[in-house]
């Protein structure tokens, strides 16, 4: 027990004393678990929502279209060339062999509810100064047996009331009550509703030939048509005999799982007039590409921002390696044992990586909601309870591995030191080793000009160091060179949104983009800052001498900037295949996607800077102060 | 005990041989039990006999040597002056240069400090002489080795003047 | 006064003072110094007198608080960090009470080190550096690290670099305070031999040996000067009699 409370003791003296290194290992570890718990909790959002919004409307097993000669609203067009700018032309189809085509359907082994087939209209909405296509819906006022739309704000359809879909209501800013012209005709927004029988605005779909439904050329597909419900008699009425109505059936099966067999046996022939059939599998699977986009970005993110919180640790647990080791030399010198020591420093380190643990966790928590909704389209969202005690369990671990990993080795080797060594040790170098030698990089460095020449010295002394450096910025630039891959493929999609529009799943993607690169750059600059320092109070003594020896304070800020650049130019450049490695990973199915040259360039040269500015701040603090006072109290 | 010592010791005023005695023995502290009393009284007779010396016997007292008064005469005040401006340095009698110093204080004839610098300067062109011959000895030579042990102690003896200089330093007020 | 023509270095009023008002402490007081070339100054004084605080003002290490400073005619106390440094570089040699050599660093990497900073190209500074530990006797140790040189070696290494860019002055820092007496030996005949070959040097020491080599020995006292003594020219008794010889 006196142990113990020893222990706590030292712990928190020690923390009183220099609360800074102290507070920027939380910081390291706080991204890094906050980062890691959106990650797990995004990765609870699968298709949660999809379901939920399937049994609140009463979602169809399969949805199927039915002749019409106009855009159909899912499913491939109709003859070989796609023309966004007017259908296809076809001949217009009796309503005997719609009526004959939906009995077919209806009365298929299987088949055990329907409702339809409903009329749909294409038209052109006009809100609010903006003009979309979209397809209205005919409805009764009685609620369908299959396939309600489940309204979320106003009311249902009625004679001038159209119900719009949620994300495209909110694409084009319109809420209940307002205006909105279709083909000309007024009509007021008289409710907002979900349905699982569609795909969300403006119906993106990111893997051609997987699980995509549509068939389009180019790496994307996309239509911008957006959906709403009218009344029956207001969908006739907006269709005309240029553009007759096609018509739409909601099945629910007998077997739910069997919905992709019976499509490919009841329709989806390349005959202009088979039926198309879509299995809400397929509508789940596409319809979850929003979350899944944002998991495939969180979850990469989430990894890298914990290794490069592992490097900050380590390089601060080096750091603050220097002044341990007298510390262990006087714990050891009061009678303290080796175990003591180590229990100290451990218990320090394990402490705050509880806090950081903590802290992360809450803001996980807190930033789950706000990140995690499931678009607009779904019912239903992940909220608080998302982060459970698994979750919790695991940002734990991570913390306290994080922390563990980075200090063990030299808590053990501090503790192994004897005495005298230790109290003996620390006169000129900041770290528990003296430094390396390297006879062909000092021979090297003879030939460069001065900052280049302390730079490599510097680097020579700490391999061990320079290589994390290396790792950290290479982890940082894997992250900015998927984020420019992911930039170059958003530039690829987004051509058919002229009508300015936004697309709400690029842009949610470049939320979370935003939010991930914001992460990693402070976690960068921490670490940057973390290893400028420990470079400085390791390299005091030399820099004091090499002052003394006639280097300018000038020469020796480049060279410390230097000593930081250098191991950074390798890491910046293997960020390049590995950030494009990461992307196609992650944004499966794309395939490898290498952004401009012009970016990658503007991207390894940023970081560059960044390191060298970082760097140079602390070193130049340093190469201003007093040389004497150094050189004075550092005798043997 | 050197006569200039007791010479000395009178420079400031006359006084008793009794007290000169006691502040002899005051002087050299725990050493003082070294010092053999009758030795003074005998070198005070030898000082009045070479005229350096005055005595006067006190009205009243015993015609004795310790209850005689004795003074300085110009002789033995210019035989003081010389002594304390002398430098040589002959074998080490750390006693002598040690009351030279109170001798000097107590009478208010020399700053004892710049009595220790001058003695510490002499030392050091010794000090400079012997290293310069020792250095130009081969190694190993048996002359080199004594110039090494002439360097040491004079190199010891310094150290002590450093420690006198140090003692006799008045205490000045740290601002 | 030594003729200003050949003064190396200069100080008039040279002040460094630390705190202010109750707490001031005056580690350098008004110390005024001239240092003709080819002059061997010593500084003596009892730890904690200012005497290493003034080395560092006279090499530019440190700013004085106020007075003059003359080196090699240039004036140091006016002077940029830059500039401070380039002196350095050229005009002046330090030598440490403890060394502070590289570790990492071989005897002949360690004292071409200053010509490398300087700017020269790294054969010429090696062959220099290796002339210069040929002169202190080390060449055969040109190779080693510190930590395999004993203590007179090492700060014969150290008073080699010190030579490397061919100093106006060499400053010398307690230069024996770590040694025992047989590398002080080393150290004095190695500064016999600068003395010699005409190096000015200025040496703070409490060791009277190494006082002893100079020609003019300086007390210092609470960051003042108080005394000077010219030792060149004999003593005035015989080396015999110090030994017992009469």
């Amino acid at each position: 027990m006196g142990r113990i409370r020893l222990t706590g003791r030292l712990v928190r003296r020690d923390l009183r004393r220099r609360p800074g290194p102290a507070l920027l290992l939380v910081l390291a570890i706080t991204a890094a678990t906050a980062t890691l718990t959106l990650g797990l909790v995004l990765r609870g959002v699968t298709n949660q929502p999809y379901q939920q919004t399937r049994a609140a409307t009463n979602g169809p097993d399969v949805v199927a279209q039915i002749a019409g000669s106009g855009p159909v609203r899912t499913g491939p067009p109709r003859g070989r060339h796609l023309s966004r700018h007017g259908p296809p032309a076809s001949a217009p189809v009796a309503h005997a062999q719609i009526a004959a085509e939906a009995r077919a359907l209806t009365h298929a082994p299987g088949v055990s509810r329907y409702s339809g087939p409903f009329p749909v209209a294409s038209a052109v909405v006009r809100a609010r100064g903006l003009t979309a296509d979209v397809e209205a819906e005919g409805r009764s006022l009685t609620p369908a047996s299959v396939d309600q739309p489940k309204v979320t704000e106003g009311t249902w359809v009625s004679s001038g009331g159209i119900v719009l879909e949620r994300t495209f209501a909110e694409a084009l800013g319109v809420g209940v009550g307002d205006r909105v012209r279709l083909n000309g005709r007024p009509f007021r927004v008289a409710g907002i509703a979900v349905t699982a029988a569609d795909l969300p605005y403006p119906n993106l779909c990111y893997y051609p030939g997987g699980s995509c439904m549509f068939d389009l050329p180019g790496p994307f597909a996309s239509r911008n048509v957006g959906f709403a419900w009218v009344t029956e008699a207001d969908a006739r009425a907006l269709a005309s005999a240029q553009a007759p109505p096609s018509y739409v059936l909601d099945l629910k099966l007998k077997d739910p799982a069997a919905a992709p067999a019976f499509a490919s046996a009841h329709g989806n022939r390349p005959t202009p007039t088979s039926p198309i059939l879509i299995p809400w599998q397929a509508i789940q699977s596409s319809s979850g590409l929003l979350v899944q986009d944002e998991q495939s970005v969180i979850s990469p993110g989430a990894w890298l921002a914990g290794l490069l919180a592992i490097a900050s640790v380590a390089v601060l647990a080096g750091g603050r390696m220097a002044e341990r080791t007298r510390r262990v030399g006087l714990l050891k010198a009061i009678g303290g044992t080796p175990e003591t020591v180590a229990v100290v420093l451990l218990a320090e380190n394990l402490v705050l990586a509880l806090v950081a643990a903590a802290a992360g966790l809450a803001i996980g928590w807190l930033a789950g909601p706000l990140v995690a909704s499931p678009g607009a389209a779904l019912v239903g969202t992940p909220g608080a309870p998302a982060v459970t005690l698994p979750i919790v369990g695991l940002v734990v671990a991570m913390a306290v591995v994080v922390a563990l990993a980075s200090t063990l080795a030299p808590a053990i080797r501090a503790a192994r030191t004897s005495t005298v060594s230790a109290l003996a040790t620390v006169s000129y170098h900041a770290g528990a080793r003296s430094p390396r030698r390297r006879p062909r990089l000092i021979a090297l460095s003879a030939r460069l000009p001065v900052p280049l020449l302390l730079g490599l010295r510097l680097v020579a002394r700490r391999p061990r160091r320079a290589l994390l450096s290396t790792a950290s910025v290479a982890v940082t630039a894997t992250g900015i060179v998927a984020v420019l891959a992911f930039h170059a493929t958003v530039r690829l999609k987004t051509v058919g949104l002229a009508n300015g529009l936004n697309d709400p799943v690029v842009d949610r993607d470049e939320q979370m983009l935003l939010i991930l690169t914001v992460v990693l750059v402070a976690l960068t600059v921490l670490n940057a800052i973390c290893a400028a320092w420990a470079t400085v109070l390791d390299a005091r003594h030399a820099s004091a001498l090499a002052r003394a020896l006639g280097a300018s304070p000038q020469q020796v800020t480049a060279g410390i900037a230097a000593a930081q650049v250098l191991p950074a130019v390798p890491g910046a450049l293997l960020g390049i295949p590995l950030g494009i490695g990461l992307f196609a990973v992650a944004a499966q199915g794309v395939g490898v996607v290498v952004p401009p040259v012009s970016w990658l360039a503007a991207a390894v040269l940023g970081t560059l800077a960044a390191v060298a500015v970082l760097a140079a701040i602390p070193a130049r603090i340093g190469a201003r102060r007093p040389v004497s006072p150094i050189l004075q109290a550092e005798t043997a | 005990m050197q006569q200039e010592v007791i010479l000395a010791m009178l420079a400031k005023e006359p006084s008793h041989g009794y007290e000169l005695r006691a502040r002899l023995r005051q002087a050299l502290g725990p050493l003082g039990d070294a010092m053999n009393d009758g030795h003074v009284y005998v070198t005070l007779t030898r000082l009045e006999k070479a005229g350096l010396v005055t005595s006067e016997q006190a009205a009243g007292l015993p015609d004795r040597p310790d209850r005689k008064v004795y003074g300085l005469t110009p002789a033995g005040q210019e035989r003081v002056t010389g002594w304390l401006a002398e430098v040589s340095w002959p074998k080490p009698d750390l006693a002598e240069f040690h009351l030279k110093l109170i001798a000097a204080a107590a009478a208010g004839l020399a700053d004892p400090l710049t009595i220790v610098d001058a003695q510490r300067r002499e030392l050091l062109r010794r000090l400079r002489d012997a290293q310069r011959v020792a250095l130009g000895e081969p190694d190993g030579s048996a002359a080199g080795l004594l110039l090494e042990g002439i360097v040491l102690r004079l190199q010891a003896d310094l150290r002590w003047l450093e420690a006198c200089e140090r003692n006799w330093t008045p205490r000045k007020d740290r601002s | 006064m030594s003729d200003t023509g050949a003064s190396v270095l200069r100080a008039r009023g040279l002040r460094k003072e630390y705190g202010q008002g109750e707490g001031l402490v005056r580690a350098v007081d008004e110390v005024d110094l001239d240092v003709a070339s080819g002059e061997t100054v010593a500084v003596m004084g009892p730890s904690g007198c200012g005497k290493s605080t003034l080395l560092h003002l006279l090499g530019g290490l440190d700013r004085p608080t106020g007075g003059e400073l003359w080196l090699a005619g240039q004036r140091l106390d006016q002077m940029g960090e830059r500039a401070l440094a380039r002196l350095r570089r050229g005009a002046v040699g330090f030598v440490f009470q403890a060394f502070h050599l590289m570790d990492e660093l071989t005897a002949v990497e360690n004292v071409e080190l200053p010509a490398l900073l300087a700017g020269q190209p790294a054969r010429a500074a090696r062959r220099r550096a290796s002339a210069l530990l040929d002169r202190v006797g080390l060449a055969d140790r040109a190779a080693f690290l510190p930590s395999a040189l004993s203590g007179g070696q090492r700060q014969r290494v150290a008073i080699a670099r010190a030579l490397v860019s061919e100093p106006a002055v060499v400053l010398a820092d307690e230069p024996t305070g770590n040694l025992d007496s047989q590398a002080t030996v080393e150290v004095l005949r190695l500064f016999e031999d600068l003395h010699e070959a005409g190096q000015t040097l200025i040496i703070v020491t409490h060791d009277s040996r190494i006082a002893a080599t100079a020609d003019r020995l300086i007390s210092m006292r609470d960051g003042a000067f108080i005394d000077e003594t010219r030792l060149t020219g004999g003593s005035t008794g015989n080396l015999g009699s110090l030994a017992g010889l009469t």
